[in-house]
């Protein structure tokens, strides 16, 4: 189910041609897959909306896999980044002269480009605070559109939670076995959608995942909520998973990294054999594919 | 104390008279001295900094605003930290100074008016970003020392001024003599090898950028005993450090390149070992195939300070980790201290000595250990680093007090029980399934982890009891490491 402002009915049947010059060449350097050039045919954008990263490998996997495959499924859209950390966006600006814009920016832009015709997707996994503000920079521009369609995060509908547990089950099939429990890490929020973890838990729990657990790094279940269920489980290997969308910082540190605090020393500290997995679920297909499908929701308006 | 009232009268607004009397020819303060030393021209401290000011000072400093992280550092190593009374926003090592009131040259420079230091350091980069800031603090009547060593030759020259103006001469002259005859007792050591390990060092991921001819980190690989494969390359603009170098000319030498160092900080704060490994084509890479790729922390090998000896260190350490992690110091009876467990196991494990990434790092609460915030472990302890690496890898417990602070207990001994804990997160264990009776296996903190460990033989059982409480000796430390791959 997408949300969508429509402004003019007549708009969201048939956009006019943007009027204006046509966009965009800021004369600053940008990252690969952003910000391809729009046609004045088809001045329809879809505003893919990240909270970004600095890992550069991690970026293309993740998230720029994630627009390439909207671009595929959408020939008739030009593809845009926006990043929601203004943190990292200063971070690749200074580091790498890689100019990503912030939602306002990126707004601005659209504006500015004549782009009549918006759909803004966003990678988050839930509508925690990132979404929420998120929706807050769109809003006041809504207007200046004939239309603009939500697509909604990773986990909205009961059924993008039927779909995540098999496609994590399906990716982590080669652990699925006697005395392995595997642990997924979320981020975790403060937001009342931090309940999106225990959801997918009884998700997971109801497609027959007795050996799956999933905690979050800020909030709850915590690692001790988790270290307690995995303590109880009898198993003696733990598999460490990222429950993000790219595999960046907190996947490399807070999970898989060699220091005490981390969930891997956690584990061995507590006599597991711990494997970790470095892949953000921006790598798999089928979430790639889950954000498609949500993008062809708020398309369809539904 | 004259200080103090010169910069009270200049906040009443009584500038222009009395900075006639504090400006030299080309209009910058000279700090006032005593009456008559300056007819004299006799002045307790008197040089040109590097900003060509001629500075005189009739007094050492006693109140120190650091605007530059090296020098903060420098002045703590020189043993002036309690002259110290306020650093820059980036000002996090030694860690006693991380809780020192911050100044940012970017922001109001009235904050450091109003903490009323008789002396503010800067460098030159501050003076040109910041000049306004600058001036206002020299209109205000403050001293403005400006230093930085351009060179590594200038290092002993820029030491010897910052001791000048805290009276610390003569321990700048032992700390010199110890900075230099260690980086010679590396050099010496690793002239012994037969053949030198080839590195790439990496300033910025960003087009791959390494360092230029000259540069601490470069002259750091000739001390190591290294060859720079990029040496010669071309600086990005003249005198700077940095050289263009790119990917191409990386893949063009990955047959070739034994060793590939990553520069960690500010101006490289992007990827990490495994998304170094994952670029395109860096499989290719010698030193990617071989696991020998290593991030050093600029602070220790870019920054004019005396920590760059440990940056020597650890790029030896990267190129010849056998001959500089010796073992052969601890193949003996006695009882094992966790000090020395720690030491052993950062070289077992060619550990990179850990050091804060952020500067921002005190600014969050820590989950474990705060690093340099153990009570009995001064960050001037020489195994200091040793067990900070330790204790951040996870291998060496620590406790917190009743008094809510953190302790490491260096000299307490290691029991069985602890040496498997750490033994268990060092290496990988599989479950050995013949689980061997273990009469007091209740009595392991772990009994998993004992169970793993004497299952796969790393430890014996006396009569059926692995002995969890009994102290452990240096060899015995040695033997159990051995079972690490």
């Amino acid at each position: 189910m997408a949300l969508t402002l429509c402004w003019s009915l007549a708009a969201c049947a048939e956009p006019e041609p943007a009027g204006g010059e046509q966009p965009a060449a800021s004369g600053q350097e940008t990252s690969g897959t952003e910000n391809t050039e729009p046609t004045a045919e088809a001045p329809k954008v879809i505003l893919v909306v990240s909270f970004g990263t600095s890992y550069n490998d991690s970026r293309e996997k993740t998230i720029g896999a994630i627009e390439s495959a909207i671009r595929d499924a959408y020939p008739d859209y030009e593809v845009r980044r926006a990043f929601t950390s203004q943190i990292i966006i200063d971070k690749l600006e200074e580091r790498d002269g890689l100019v990503i814009d912030n939602v306002q920016e990126a707004m601005d832009r659209l504006v500015a480009d004549g782009v009549k015709e918006l759909v803004v997707q966003p990678t988050h996994v839930m509508d925690g605070f990132e979404y929420t503000d998120m929706m807050d920079a769109i809003a006041p521009y809504a207007g200046q559109f004939d239309s603009v369609q939500y697509g909604l995060p990773l986990l909205s509908s009961d059924a993008d939670y039927t779909e995540l547990v098999s496609i994590l089950a399906e990716e982590t099939a080669t652990y699925n076995a006697d005395g392995i429990d595997v642990v997924l890490m979320g981020h975790g929020t403060e937001a009342a959608s931090n309940s999106t973890y225990a959801k997918l838990q009884q998700y997971v729990a109801d497609a027959g995942h007795a050996n799956y657990f999933i905690g979050t790094v800020e909030a709850t279940p915590s690692l001790e909520d988790v270290m307690a269920l995995v303590n109880a489980s009898g198993a003696t290997k733990v598999v460490l998973l990222p429950l993000m969308i790219v595999a960046g910082d907190h996947a490399n540190n807070d999970m898989a990294g060699d220091e005490e605090d981390s969930w891997k020393t956690a584990f061995k500290k507590e006599g597991y054999q711990v494997e970790c997995v470095i892949k953000g679920l921006g790598e798999y297909e089928g979430v790639q594919r889950m954000f498609v499908e949500h993008v062809g929701d708020a398309i369809a308006g539904r | 104390m004259k200080r103090r009232l010169l910069t009270r009268l200049l906040c009443l607004g009584l500038t222009a008279a009395l900075l006639a009397g504090c400006s030299n020819a080309a209009g910058r303060p000279v700090a006032p001295a005593q009456p008559g030393a300056e007819e004299t021209g006799e002045y307790a401290v008197s040089f040109v900094d590097d900003d060509g000011v001629q500075i005189n000072l009739d007094a050492p400093a006693r109140r120190i605003i650091s605007l530059y992280s090296a020098h903060t550092e420098n002045l703590y190593a020189l043993g002036a930290g309690d002259l110290v009374i306020g650093g820059h926003t980036t000002c996090v090592y030694p860690p006693e100074a991380a809780p020192l009131a911050s100044f940012d040259y970017t922001g109001d420079p009235e904050y450091v008016i109003a903490a009323e230091p008789d002396l503010v350091l800067i460098r030159p980069f501050i003076r040109r970003k910041a000049p306004d800031y600058v001036a206002e603090l020299e209109k205000a009547g403050i001293v403005v020392v400006s230093l930085y060593p351009e060179s590594y030759e200038d290092f002993a020259d820029y030491i010897r001024k910052l001791a000048l103006l805290i009276g610390a001469e003569e321990t700048a002259e032992q700390k010199l003599a110890d900075f230099y005859a260690a980086i010679d007792a590396i050099t010496g050591l690793t002239a012994r090898v037969a053949e030198r390990q080839t590195v790439f060092f990496e300033a910025t991921e960003t087009n791959i950028r390494t360092v230029s001819e000259g540069s601490l980190p470069d002259l750091a690989i000739s001390f190591a005993g290294g060859v720079n494969i990029a040496d010669g390359a071309e600086p990005m603009t003249e005198g700077s450090t940095i050289a263009e170098y790119g990917v191409e000319r990386v893949l063009e030498n990955a047959d070739h390149i034994d060793v590939y160092i990553s520069q960690r900080g500010a101006m490289n704060s992007g990827g990490n070992l495994i998304s170094i490994g994952e670029r395109p084509g860096y499989a290719t890479i010698k030193a990617v195939r071989d696991g020998r790729v290593y991030l050093l922390n600029e602070k220790l090998i870019s920054s004019p300070t005396f920590r760059y000896c440990t940056g020597v260190h650890e790029v030896a350490r990267f190129l010849y980790p056998e001959l500089m992690d010796d073992l052969s110091p601890w193949q003996n009876d006695a009882l094992a201290s966790k000090r020395d467990f720690a030491k052993m196991a950062v070289r077992c494990l060619h550990l990179p000595v850990y050091v804060p990434s952020s500067s921002k790092y005190y600014q969050t609460e820590q989950r474990g250990h705060t690093y340099g915030l153990f009570e009995d472990l001064p960050w001037t302890d020489p195994d200091f680093d040793d067990i900070e690496t330790a204790v951040f890898s996870g291998y060496v417990e620590w406790e917190r007090g009743e008094d809510g602070k953190e302790y490491f207990s260096p000299d307490s001994r290691v029991t069985r029980d602890e040496l498997a804990q750490a033994l268990f997160v060092m290496g990988d264990f599989v479950d050995a399934g013949t689980h061997t009776l273990i009469n007091d296996l209740a009595q392991c903190e772990k009994p998993r982890i004992v169970q793993a460990l004497v299952d796969s033989n790393v430890f014996a059982l006396a009569d059926g009891d692995f002995e969890p409480d009994r102290p452990v000796t240096n060899q015995e430390i040695l033997d159990a490491l051995a079972f690490l791959p």
